[in-house]
């Protein structure tokens, strides 16, 4: 601890500039999306100085279907957390704490899907999708990725860790398997289900390729999808693709300011397990 | 006895059948379809004919599919080494005892829940050549250069990489920072009794304990990496040409651009027994207690 002061004040000279950095590009279409369009830029500072004009959102807001695209990735984006966690949970508590014949081989066909990445499935989910006419659905963007095999895992392992003794006593006292489910196993699973919950929800609200793949009217598209289609047209123009890529963050980066615990525990709890 | 068994079959069904059910027929079912649709001439229309491993041959002296899957591994050799040092060194920031702790975190982190889309429209306009935000910083800073980032083939691939890493390496920093709170304190102030510098207690201890999570981190990014489609597509279209064009892109353009499923399918399979042999190798190299 003698010379380490002034070390370790560089370094955190270091680490803010860097975090900077790492703002820079929000922060800069923050600015921008509240220019008014058409005003000069000479250097990088005008970028950043008044007027400011919150018109810019207003436009977009009205000329473009943004705010029903945020609704389908919103919806989406619960459903599919809701299912996922439900379908994991039950699938993993079965092959947990229930007695049934070939266990073992279910649990292991179960997790083989690890091994099969969607984007090298995708063109063959594509013919599956269409050949059962979901093509262009809610329906048809939610259900492939429900039955993740990670979920199965983590959960499975959570459960394990249920205290025999907790079940059979809930057995003496007549409760069915769907009652330890709900009211024993689940409710101690909370870290579990919970970092699954958040990774299900932001990997289906930012997903891409699907949807892109799978819907093709605009009244369906997710935000991810949507986005693009908005700004082929306006190359030269800086603000308005700015002010909808700002409308299209600012939800998630208040969400983001507001669960940030939640979410960085729930990364790194899944990343050690998984 | 017999029947006791049985109860217990039933019993389980509602508790699997949902799971299963999907399962089955979103990620079983595809899989053997492709396998199916790889031995098929197969059309957007359904127009079959089997050819056998036709497709497969032709794969083999396909050019640009060589080029895709080319293009791809350099993405992964460009990028995973700075997602893994640049994650450890962010990791090494945010886990300093000082009171912007949770700011840098959250900087840190924070481009990886934006959209793909918003990045890569963010990347293109902070790009653009004359009027751009990266090309008026060079400026202020005294260079001349007018560098057309998305127009030239290596530069192209230093700004993919370039948003690439600002976008996603917040996710393994966070990783790391879990190891790195779990070493516990008084293997550091053992060392620093022992008077260790700061230098030799990151070598002899951080390092060599984050190990494990460095093994994970690496495999998993590699395997997530040989994936990449929709930042290359939305902000180069895999150019110039088909200079940046991945694996992925070049599956998606035989399926939905020229009409050809049954080729895409076989090339799927060819990407699909790469990141089979990964995760093959990544499962060997994990310690067993972790599994």
């Amino acid at each position: 601890m003698k010379s380490v002061s002034l070390l370790q004040r560089i370094l955190l000279v270091v680490a803010l500039s860097l975090a900077v950095c790492f703002l820079i590009p929000v922060i800069w279409m923050l600015f921008v999306s509240v220019k008014t369009e058409g005003t000069p830029i000479k250097t990088l500072i005008d970028w950043f100085l008044p007027p400011y004009t919150f018109d810019n959102y207003a436009n977009v807001l009205a000329k473009t279907p943004i705010l029903r695209w945020m609704g389908n990735s919103l919806f989406i984006a619960l459903i599919k957390t809701v299912l996922t966690v439900l379908f994991t949970s039950l699938a993993a508590f079965a092959i947990s704490k229930l007695d049934f014949r070939y266990k073992h081989a279910i649990f292991l066909f179960f997790i083989a899907g690890l091994m099969i990445p969607g984007e090298a499935t995708i063109i063959p989910l594509y013919a599956v999708v269409k050949e059962m006419d979901l093509l262009d659905s809610y329906l048809g963007i939610i259900l492939p990725g429900i039955a993740a095999p990670l979920g199965v895992i983590i959960l499975k392992s959570f459960f394990d860790g249920v205290p025999k003794e907790l079940v059979e006593s809930a057995k003496m006292d007549g409760g069915g398997s769907f009652k330890i489910y709900s009211h024993i196993a689940l409710p101690l699973a909370k870290p579990a289900l919970s970092s699954i919950a958040i990774f299900t929800f932001i990997g289906s609200w930012n997903n891409f390729l699907w949807p892109y793949l799978s819907i093709t009217s605009e009244e369906l598209y997710t935000l991810p999808v949507g986005i693009p289609t908005l700004l082929s047209n306006y190359t030269v123009d800086y603000v308005t693709p700015m002010t909808v890529n700002a409308i299209a963050s600012i939800p998630v980066i208040i969400a983001f300011l507001l669960f940030e615990k939640q979410i960085v525990k729930g990364i790194s709890f899944s990343g050690i397990k998984g | 006895m017999k029947s006791k068994k049985l109860i217990g079959d039933v019993k389980a069904v509602p508790f699997l059948l949902p799971f299963f059910v999907v399962y089955a027929w979103f990620t079983v079912y595809p899989m053997l379809k492709g396998l199916q649709m790889s031995l098929y001439q197969w059309t957007l229309i359904r127009q079959m004919d089997y050819i056998g491993f036709a497709n497969y041959s032709a794969m083999f002296k396909d050019r640009q599919f060589w080029e895709a899957l080319w293009n791809t591994t350099l993405f992964v050799l460009l990028s995973t080494p700075g997602m893994v040092v640049l994650a450890l060194v962010l990791a090494l920031f945010a886990n300093m005892r000082t009171r912007f702790r949770t700011f840098l975190r959250s900087s840190f982190f924070l481009p990886s829940i934006l959209s793909v889309s918003v990045i890569s429209f963010l990347a293109i306009f902070m790009l653009q050549p004359y009027t751009g935000f990266v090309n008026s910083l060079l400026h202020l800073m005294g260079s001349k250069a007018e560098p057309f980032w998305l127009a030239d083939r290596n530069l192209a691939w230093v700004s993919i990489i370039g948003v690439t890493l600002w976008w996603t390496v917040g996710f393994n920093m966070i990783l790391y920072l879990a190891s790195l709170q779990e070493i516990p304190d008084y293997l550091y102030e053992a060392g620093t009794i022992d008077g260790a510098t700061d230098g030799q207690l990151f070598w002899n201890v951080t390092l060599p304990l984050l190990a494990p999570i460095t093994r994970v981190i690496l495999l998993l990014q590699i395997i997530a990496s040989y994936k990449v489609f929709s930042q290359i597509w939305l902000i180069t279209r895999g150019g110039p040409g088909t200079k940046t064009r991945p694996i992925i892109q070049y599956i998606y353009e035989t399926g939905f651009k020229n009409n050809d499923l049954g080729y895409a399918a076989t090339m799927s399979y060819a990407l699909f027994v790469i990141l089979l042999v990964l995760s093959f190798i990544q499962l060997k190299l994990r310690p067993k207690e972790e599994v």
